[in-house]
């Protein structure tokens, strides 16, 4: 089945020639049972047209037997990794001939509504990724300050590597991928930090990123894997990533823009 | 310059490690559990310590030619060497194996989706 979402909807906002564009949202889970049929429920009742795509990155508990009743699933024949999951959908989404693909997290954290924010960004003025950033805006929950301080580390790190970018959520997982950022990452994705180092990876081979600010929920189920020391260590790794990142050769994206597919 | 001179226990454990190794190696090429390479590199680790048991003069003759004070110190420089050659050439093939094996994990979790939903769609 195809869905379609009628990106021309505001008069009011310039015309991207973005018609009738296919948009697939990517889930990856890991043991995210209990979050995953209520989610995806909640895509549904936004009746957005939004196709999805649950990639069950080997989980041992029932993930993909729920996830299979509602959606596509992808099941991972062996544990990637959260890089490894995103780039399956990637790679999913460059396949079936997507316009776009929206990365949101399995746990329930990104309601879902905030999509068409992203959407409504990348309308307003393209921008091959388009993250949606909760540090934009003081309607979402208050995240720890370790994190909001390792954000702005991180973000103060692209710009002085990467020039005049600012991101203010670079750990964010809610993303908009249009076509070019697809074939991108369909390509090539970090698999470790996958999200502040795929700003860092796209940046560095010239596709551009805008931020939008989205509202986001606590964690309903399961803890983050980045906590107490671990901390620390993220942000070395990190910070060493983003150096390495501007140190190799940048690798050209293919000239594929999704204006190209929606004009045709 | 120390002259070092190996005693026959010495020679003996060497020799016997030498020969012992390399017919494991070669009985695993053989089978095709090893290739060329590891074959040649492994058999490094055999081979130096007999050079320079078998033949004391090398590691004076290579001290000279590396100002290193210590000859004894020559052996364990190489067989260092040697052991950081592999472990470097292990590193890129299981690097390189890992790309691999993350590309055939989500092609073929593609595909078996894919195969899934034809069928139900069917």
């Amino acid at each position: 089945m195809t869905a379609f979402v009628d990106l021309d909807a505001p008069a009011a906002e310039p015309d991207t020639g973005a018609a009738s564009s296919r948009i697939l949202l990517i889930l990856p889970c890991f043991n995210e049972a209990a979050a995953v049929g209520p989610l995806l429920m909640e895509i549904a009742h936004l009746r957005a047209g939004f196709e999805t795509v649950v990639i069950d990155d080997g989980s041992t508990d029932n993930t993909y037997e729920v996830a299979r009743t509602m959606s596509r699933c992808v099941r991972l024949v062996h544990n990637l990794g959260i890089g490894g999951a995103v780039q399956t959908g990637t790679r999913f989404a460059r396949d079936n001939g997507y316009d776009f693909c929206v990365q949101i997290d399995g746990d329930g954290q990104h309601p879902p509504a905030e999509v068409m924010k992203l959407l409504q960004a990348y309308r307003q003025g393209k921008a091959n990724v388009v993250i949606g950033s909760r540090y934009l805006t003081s309607l979402t929950f208050r995240s720890t300050l370790a994190r909001r301080m390792g954000s702005r580390i991180i973000g103060a790190a692209l710009r002085l590597f990467f020039g005049g970018t600012r991101i203010s959520d670079p750990t964010s997982g809610l993303r908009l991928f249009d076509r070019a950022a697809i074939e991108f990452f369909a390509a090539r994705y970090p698999h470790d930090y996958p999200e502040p180092i795929s700003i860092a990876w796209a940046l560095r081979s010239g596709l551009t990123i805008k931020e939008v600010p989205v509202r986001m929920r606590a964690r309903e189920h399961g803890v983050s894997s980045i906590a107490g020391l671990r901390t620390m260590s993220y942000m070395v790794r990190v910070l060493s990533y983003i150096v390495l990142a501007r140190l190799q050769t940048p690798v050209r994206p293919r000239a594929v823009v999704t204006e190209e597919y929606l004009s045709s | 310059m120390n002259h070092f001179v190996p005693s026959l226990p010495t020679l003996l454990l060497v020799g016997l490690f030498a020969v012992l190794y390399l017919v494991f190696l070669v009985r695993k090429t053989m089978r095709g559990l090893l290739d060329l390479y590891d074959l040649l590199m492994l058999s490094m680790v055999a081979l130096a310590p007999a050079l320079f048991v078998f033949f004391p003069g090398v590691s004076d003759w290579v001290a000279q030619v590396t100002g290193v004070a210590f000859p004894f110190v020559v052996m364990f420089g190489m067989l260092f060497v040697i052991v950081f050659l592999i472990v470097h050439r292990l590193t890129v093939k299981l690097h390189r194996l890992e790309s691999v094996n993350r590309r055939l994990v989500q092609e073929i979790s593609i595909l078996i989706e894919s195969v899934e939903q034809d069928r139900r769609s069917r």
